[in-house]
């Protein structure tokens, strides 16, 4: 929840139309191809509204009876992050992208959308984000239980400790830190994501047991030390995680791991 | 004759919501196969929205509060017309239910004794709602999906069911499609359970996700399950109403927990003119006491704000209908007032409401620290549903189950805040539990190729046509008349209309042409998701004109008192031979004595 995201502005003077230019494609693999869609303004529209419009008549500005574009939406209020595609250039939630906010920042009139880069992409706007669960079940992200002990009345935790743990739990998993970090390409690298859940589970009173487990998981090719420590992650992430925090953590706890986890086995 | 994909599993769990997850869980760590369908993506489900908590009776802030308590509240909250059986396992099973799922890693705010914090909640008597800031539902999706991602659960995404398939009376499997592709696919299963949600998308306004369309109540009714209590629909009092966009979303009742009131243009706490008799002595007389109650003084009493949902949406509409409304039609919700009673309210309402604070501020470019939001009423939830056994989640068709906001009888004719995800983690759990203990006593049954020709020749029908209808303003349509005819305030004359009406879309429905292919195509999408929607606004109006008197969710003009006589009975709905609805009215069992007690001496 960046406060920059917060500010909004009104436009004094609005167009009387917004073009929306979407890349698209017909099926993973085929070719992408542009297609702008020209629709009236309205005051407080928001790009998935923009969307809704173009899908009721989808004709392109020259005419061009189409397809109604494709893209996944669900809570409409920021919480789910499955409307995650790139608008303008920047990666972020759909839902919650004002038009009129885009249009200030851009000047012009136009709106471009593509999908997200470093995940398949379906169709035209929807991308396939099984990597993220993967690298989920990679670090081991959950807490080992078998159902049988007893749950008793609960473990007793500070509310300090709590706000730590909650701001790695807000985690929707909508990917946008991963398309905004410039290490990301062909699942190459484990990513902010799953670091955080790491540092999430690691701190959970029953989620020690496997803390080792998830840093060596961490320790792979693929690992941690792959961060390049641009910081893009955190300046995209719409759940204001603390994502660089939880990489350094990790990283710290990752090399004292490897330098005397031997000694603990 | 076509090949199509077949996978084969014990248990199949239709829909990946909280109840969905739970459910796939508990079956899966029983060791048998589980299949988990999902129409949109893994934890992306309409749970994740869920903000004002889990209801337990843990008694972590208030050492009065006990099962009991619990299972009054809900009773009371149900206007008496609930399962009492499922509303008692229900009391009594939260707590571990909530326990556990912190065991698996979900974070809680904490007491000061490091305890899980618990919020006070309409009609909830003592704080009950574990939570963590306002999005504990996303906390739970979270918590539920990585537990379940390791378990073996084979997860199908962005994969819709169009239909069961029955082996004589028993279910045995699916018919679904593939989004992406648009390719049909064969789930045979020993037992199905659905747990698809709600049904929020039948109207105009709200506060559901794009998936609330009613699919496991259509595919249970079209396999022959019985639904129950489809007239119960709660309408949330506070939705924002400006600015259009987002026109529904939900604010969420722990504003008014946190000290939030109501005011009309004129500035006047409506609230306090209108309380019904039976919470009378549970109510704040002043604002002061009221005031004293949300934070945290045991001696006071709640204020009239903090009453049940369908009340409180009611006492709204009829602000706005005497002209005592905000410019867009809502009335006004203030928490900012707080700055005359504590000295750092800004920092204090950002911490205890973070996303509210960003909600507004990025939707409606509002500070609610410092401004009155507008809000108004929005279809939030449907008490009806799935006729369930209360302790298997059983439906009334053998090897079908159902749990979560599809099912029904738990909370009669109106659901206290925060029942529903503590109903989703304590059914969900009997669901798949019950499921595999069925699934174990079966084989698989066999497929009948016919029953899947004729699903499949219905679900493609529109493309070879040539009609004129588009899905898109069919489905519009609908929503405008079921806001309308069948809303907050029925009667007859307008719900015989809403009859005539369905009638006439469903018409349309066959009507409508479709170009292009099979792969993600959002028009072909709609035009199914209209079938399972008229069904339910079906299922819904004639309910709602069987049920002669307002009681909960249902609020009648023509008879807007509660009736004794239909305090006695529940409304099922089921599909005849020859098609056509059935509805039936059924009498509620007789409580045990034990529960009857429990219920005299709470009030």
């Amino acid at each position: 929840m960046n406060e920059a995201n917060v500010e909004k502005k009104r436009l004094t003077n609005p167009p009387q139309t917004v073009n929306i230019s979407i890349k698209r494609r017909e099926k993973l693999g085929a070719q992408q191809y542009t297609e702008t869609f020209e629709i009236p303004y309205r005051k407080n529209l928001n790009v998935i509204s923009a969307l809704m419009e173009i899908r009721k008549n989808p004709v392109t500005k020259d005419g061009k009876q189409t397809t109604p574009p494709v893209w996944d939406m669900n809570c409409l209020e920021q919480v789910c992050g499955i409307c995650t595609m790139v608008i303008n250039g920047r990666v972020r939630q759909s839902c919650s992208a004002l038009v009129d906010d885009l249009l200030l920042a851009a000047g012009g009139n136009t709106i471009t959308l593509e999908p997200m880069s470093k995940f398949p992409n379906v169709r035209d706007l929807t991308v396939d984000r099984t990597p993220m669960f993967n690298h989920l079940k990679k670090v081991h992200a959950w807490v080992e239980l078998d159902g049988t002990h007893d749950l008793g009345a609960g473990p007793r935790m500070a509310q300090e400790d709590v706000q730590e743990r909650y701001a790695y739990s807000r985690c929707m998993t909508c990917g946008c830190c991963l398309e905004a970090c410039p290490q990301y390409s062909d699942d190459n690298y484990i990513g902010p994501q799953a670091i955080a859940q790491v540092r999430l589970f690691n701190m959970h009173p029953s989620g020690k047991m496997n803390r080792d487990e998830r840093l060596e998981a961490l320790m792979e090719d693929d690992g941690i030390t792959n961060c390049g420590n641009a910081q893009n992650c955190i300046q995209v992430c719409p759940m204001s995680i603390p994502l660089t925090r939880a990489i350094y953590e990790t990283n710290r706890e990752v090399t004292i791991h490897g330098l005397f986890g031997w000694l603990r086995k | 004759m076509a090949e199509y994909q077949t996978y084969e599993h014990d248990v199949l769990v239709i829909g990946a919501g909280g109840a969905g997850l739970r459910a796939a869980i508990e079956a899966s760590a029983a060791g048998v196969s589980v299949g988990l369908v999902c129409k949109s993506l893994l934890g992306k489900a309409h749970t994740v929205m869920a903000e004002g908590g889990v209801a337990a009776a843990m008694a972590n802030v208030d050492d009065r509060d006990n099962w009991r308590v619990h299972f009054s509240d809900t009773m009371r909250g149900g206007q008496y017309v609930n399962n009492w059986r499922m509303a008692e396992l229900h009391a009594k099973e939260a707590p571990d239910r909530v326990r556990e799922l912190e065991a698996w890693g979900a974070v809680f705010d904490r007491t000061k004794d490091g305890r899980i914090l618990q919020r006070n909640f309409g009609g909830h008597k003592y704080p009950r709602l574990a939570h963590v800031g306002d999005r504990t539902g996303l906390e739970m999706i979270r918590t539920l999906q990585d537990h379940g991602i390791h378990q073996g659960i084979e997860v199908y995404m962005e994969v819709t069911v169009i239909g069961l398939l029955k082996d004589g009376e028993r279910v045995t499997g699916a018919f679904a499609y593939e989004r992406e592709h648009g390719r049909f696919r064969i789930f045979k299963a020993k037992a199905v359970i659905l747990a698809t949600g709600g049904i929020g998308r039948a109207y105009k306004i709200t506060s559901n996700s794009w998936e609330g369309t009613g699919d496991g109540h259509a595919l249970a009714y079209d396999a022959g399950a019985e639904l129950i209590d489809m007239e119960f629909i709660q309408f949330h009092p506070t939705g924002m109403v400006y600015p259009p966009s987002v026109r529904g979303i939900l604010v969420t009742e722990g504003v008014r927990g946190e000290g939030g009131i109501l005011k009309n243009s004129e500035g006047r706490r409506f609230m306090f003119d209108d309380i019904p008799d039976n919470y009378k002595d549970q109510t704040a007389d002043s604002p002061e006491e009221g005031w004293r109650y949300t934070q945290g003084d045991k001696n006071a009493r709640r204020p009239p704000e903090l009453l049940t949902r369908d009340h409180v949406a009611r006492c709204i509409v009829r602000e706005v209908k005497a002209g005592r409304g905000t410019p867009n039609g809502g009335v006004y919700l203030d928490i900012a007032w707080i700055k005359e009673k504590i000295s750092n309210a800004p920092e204090h309402i950002k911490k205890k409401l973070p996303s509210m604070y960003h909600q507004f501020k990025q939707l409606a470019d509002l500070d609610i620290t410092e401004q009155p939001m507008e809000v108004g009423p929005t279809t939030h939830y449907i008490m009806g549903g799935i006729r369930v056994d209360a302790e298997t989640q059983a439906s009334t068709v053998p090897g079908l189950f159902a749990a979560g906001e599809c099912a029904a009888g738990i909370n009669g004719a109106n659901r206290l805040g925060g029942n529903s995800l503590s109903d989703l983690l304590v059914f969900g759990k009997r669901a798949g539990e019950y499921a595999v203990e069925f699934a174990k006593e079966q084989t698989q049954g066999e497929i009948n190729q016919s029953q899947i020709e004729e699903i499949k020749r219905r679900a493609l029908e529109a493309f070879e046509r040539t009609g004129s209808e588009n899905p898109f303003h069919i489905q519009h349509d609908l929503q405008a008349m079921m806001q309308d005819l069948v809303g907050i305030v029925r009667n007859e004359d307008e719900m015989q209309r809403a009859l005539v009406g369905i009638k006439e879309l469903q018409e349309r429905r066959k009507k409508i042409s479709l170009t292009g292919n099979i792969d993600f195509n959002p028009s072909w999408h709609t035009a199914l998701d209209l079938h399972n929607l008229l069904t339910v606004s079906e299922a819904i109006t004639r309910a709602a004109i069987e049920r002669k008197e307002s009681r909960g969710g249902q609020y009648r003009e023509d008879y807007s008192a509660k009736n004794a006589e239909f305090g006695k009975v529940n409304f099922t709905i089921k599909k005849e031979a020859g098609g056509n609805m059935q509805i039936e009215r059924v009498p509620i069992p007789e409580m045990p004595a034990e529960l009857k007690q429990i219920i005299e001496e709470m009030g």
